[in-house]
């Protein structure tokens, strides 16, 4: 569905870092099983996935897992002590560069779309999965049913699929030969919707705004960036001709309804109501 | 008066909705410069309609002007109703508006006989071309085919779409000859032969010279009506097996009957459309395809119809409790499919989980097994399979498990349309709609129970 590519360019700088470094988490060393512990201890780290990779290091260097990690738009108050995990360009370079080389690029993959999931304990989870990976090797990915690995395939599972209803929920508006769309995901899908829309309107010039995130994938003159934003981004109402092709579309998808078939939690099923905000034809019925 | 593209679009779009074939599957496509469109193979809906079913393509008729008259349908001559066409460049226009704004995967087109097969076919393929070559469309065709057209004008149309479809109409040759007196069996099934060994060759030139023209690289799709006319599940299922083995068919629609016309060979005005047997009839089919099951063991000469409250996998698994319970960390991948509560993706997953570890039943369900069927099925480590008590309470409690809710109503205060045909009738004689699923419910229990 997605390249692996795409993922590397938008989730990790650190992936263009020299992958020299030879990295062995500790837990793996001759000497140093030293068993994980569970650690009363919360971490808490920037939110990009370089940062999350330094929480990797600490998790591997101190053998705990935290009781939880936060970034700093998820923070609660705690009794725990909380350690500041600064992100260190050069630590999350090792690291990344030994999940291929020790787990296969499979787990990599599966780890790099995880991350992208907008579950508040993805970190924590994560974490536990890796603990065990470096145990196993890249036989990890088989136990699909282990407690630690469940979790994550849940994870990819969630993410791909809001993806996949994406794809065909996006509405673009054309306003000045630019198209533009807003969405409302809960997982961080722009670096997954990428290649399936650069591919398809290759002479286009478009934009897809994730509300949720402050993230915007610009696609304009045959190259596509992925930007965060700083301030939320309204889009310019429709003109004319705009509203007519909207006025047709809905039309449309009104007249295909047969009325002798209504089912409406069918649809609510298929189509759930948290995306119909961003949907031309469904806003109207909220 | 002119009618605009909105008028046009209302009739068109209203005339083929009953066409329930709406899907992209099937053909995969990256975008290529210059171009606009791409097609993705596992198929993808852009909205779903207010029956909760998925809207795909921008499916309209080029005209519903017909000079066909077929007893069930819309269009047929002898019904007056607001007429129509397109004309090829709105049609194109109106698809390319469509899918930049990403509301479709591309077009649907269909369309009544004006004039002749031929005729139409030629509008088609002028409409088609236009939008390929002069707009550059990459994405999703899907082209019906009309019955009578010429193999020559087939070949054509077959270059510009990515699947085409000959619709049977009806399950048997007799009804086609009730209600389509202008539709012989013929003209239905030699285009769907050309079509068939055109795709077959067209993707074994493809294999020895990548630029050959794809002859419809989705393949061939087709549809018939069911309960319009008196056949049974069994014969329509046995249909089905021979359309994919024959015609080697990609997919087999069918559409619930829903009345349009006043007419003494059709079911009265007042039937409402069989959507639970529809729903049975999809089902099997999904075993056909995806279960490695075969027509004869879902319904047989003495069973030629579903039952309305069980699923025909677990109808079939009741029925062979005998072969049961299986060892998931050993039995045969064809039989672990045929456990209910195990789907084709969780029969993957465990076969190849269980070459690293012998599984359990917390695995299981980590796995997405739905224990609550499955659980009288199977025995896996550390689990000698879920006992009843011996006698009919045990019994029930397996059906109880197995049985289909939605077929009884459950949980809704209105009649659903999905329930069984019993429920529907204590409703209709005044009985509150979930007391009466609940009755017959538990007769249907209790029925069942006896036959394991
Ligand atoms: S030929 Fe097609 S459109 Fe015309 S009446 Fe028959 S089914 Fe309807």
């Amino acid at each position: 569905m997605f390249g692996q590519s795409d993922l590397e360019q938008w989730l990790c700088p650190a992936h263009s870092l020299p992958a020299g470094a030879r990295y062995a988490p500790p837990a793996q060393r001759r000497g140093s099983a030293r068993p994980v512990r569970n650690a009363d201890v919360v971490y808490r780290y920037d939110v990009g996935f370089e940062g999350f990779l330094c929480c990797v290091f600490e998790s591997f260097s101190s053998h705990e897992v935290p009781f939880a990690v936060w970034t700093p738009e998820r923070e609660t108050t705690t009794l725990y002590p909380v350690k500041q995990i600064e992100t260190d360009p050069q630590k999350a370079g090792r690291v990344f560069a030994s999940f291929a080389k020790k787990l296969g690029k499979d787990t990599e993959r599966l780890i790099m779309t995880c991350f992208l999931s907008g579950r508040d304990d993805k970190e924590v989870l994560m974490l536990r999965f890796l603990h065990l990976a470096y145990a196993t090797g890249p036989g990890v990915l088989a136990l699909l049913g282990h407690p630690d690995v469940a979790p994550m395939y849940a994870m990819q599972k969630h993410t791909a699929r809001e993806v996949e209803k994406w794809m065909g929920f996006i509405r673009f508006e054309e306003s000045g030969g630019m198209l533009g769309a807003v969405i409302h995901p809960k997982n961080y899908v722009l670096p997954l919707l990428k290649n399936h829309f650069c591919n398809r309107f290759p002479e286009e010039n478009f934009l897809i705004y994730d509300a949720t995130h402050m993230a915007v994938l610009l696609y304009q003159d045959h190259k596509a960036t992925l930007t965060e934003l700083a301030a939320p981004l309204t889009l310019p109402s429709p003109d004319e001709k705009e509203s007519y092709y909207q006025q047709l579309w809905k039309q449309f998808y009104n007249t295909l309804a047969i009325q002798q078939r209504r089912n409406e939690k069918c649809r609510r099923t298929l189509c759930p109501k948290r995306y119909w905000a961003d949907m031309t034809e469904l806003r109207d019925e909220l | 008066m002119e009618q605009s593209v909105m008028d046009k679009l209302i009739i068109l779009a209203d005339s083929a909705k009953y066409d329930v074939a709406c899907t992209s599957s099937g053909s995969s496509r990256a975008g290529r410069a210059g171009m606009i469109g791409s097609a993705y193979a596992p198929g993808c809906c852009h909205t779903f309609t207010a029956d909760g079913r998925c809207v795909s393509l921008l499916k309209v008729l080029l005209t519903n002007c017909c000079a066909f008259d077929c007893g069930y349908c819309v269009n047929r001559r002898s019904n007056d109703l607001p007429r129509a066409a397109f004309t090829p460049r709105e049609l194109a226009e109106l698809t390319i508006e469509f899918y930049r704004r990403n509301y479709i995967e591309g077009l649907f087109l269909s369309s009544a006989v004006l004039v002749s097969p031929d005729y139409t076919t030629e509008l088609m393929i002028k409409a088609l071309t236009l939008l390929r070559q002069e707009y550059r469309f990459n994405g999703y065709i899907h082209a019906k085919a009309i019955p009578g057209t010429s193999p020559e004008l087939i070949a054509q149309l077959g270059l510009l779409a990515d699947r085409l479809s000959v619709n049977i109409e009806l399950p048997s040759e007799r009804s086609l000859g009730l209600l389509c007196p202008d539709k012989a069996r013929r003209s239905i099934f030699s285009p769907m032969r050309q079509i068939a060994s055109a795709s077959a060759a067209s993707s074994r030139e493809l294999t020895v010279y990548k630029k050959a023209a794809p002859f419809a690289p989705a393949g061939q799709s087709t549809q018939m009506i069911v309960g319009a006319s008196p056949e049974s599940d069994y014969q329509i299922l046995r249909l089905t097996e021979g359309l994919y083995q024959k015609y080697s068919l990609r997919r087999v629609f069918f559409s619930a009957y829903i009345p349009v016309a006043e007419d003494t060979r059709l079911p009265a005005l007042d039937t409402k459309p069989p959507l639970l047997r529809e729903h049975r009839l999809y089902q099997a089919d999904w075993l056909l395809r995806f279960y490695q099951f075969r027509a004869d063991e879902i319904l047989d000469e003495e069973n030629q119809n579903f039952n309305p409250y069980l699923d025909p996998k677990c109808n079939w698994a009741l029925h062979h409790y005998h072969l049961f319970p299986v060892d998931v960390n050993r039995a045969p991948f064809e039989m672990l499919l045929r456990v209910p509560g195990i789907g084709p993706t969780s029969a993957k997953r465990i076969r190849a989980a269980r070459r690293q570890a012998s599984l359990g039943l917390d695995e299981l369900r980590r796995m997405g097994v739905v224990l609550k069927r499955a659980q009288y099925f199977i025995t896996c480590r550390g689990f000698a399979g879920a006992h009843t008590e011996a006698g009919s309470a045990g019994r029930q409690r397996i059906v109880r498990a197995l049985i289909d809710p939605g077929a009884f109503n459950a949980g809704c205060e209105q009649l659903s349309l999905f329930s069984a045909p019993a429920v529907q009738q204590l409703a209709a004689g005044g009985m509150a709609p979930r007391l009466a699923g609940k009755l017959v419910q538990e007769e249907a229990i209790t029925c069942l129970a006896k036959a394991i």
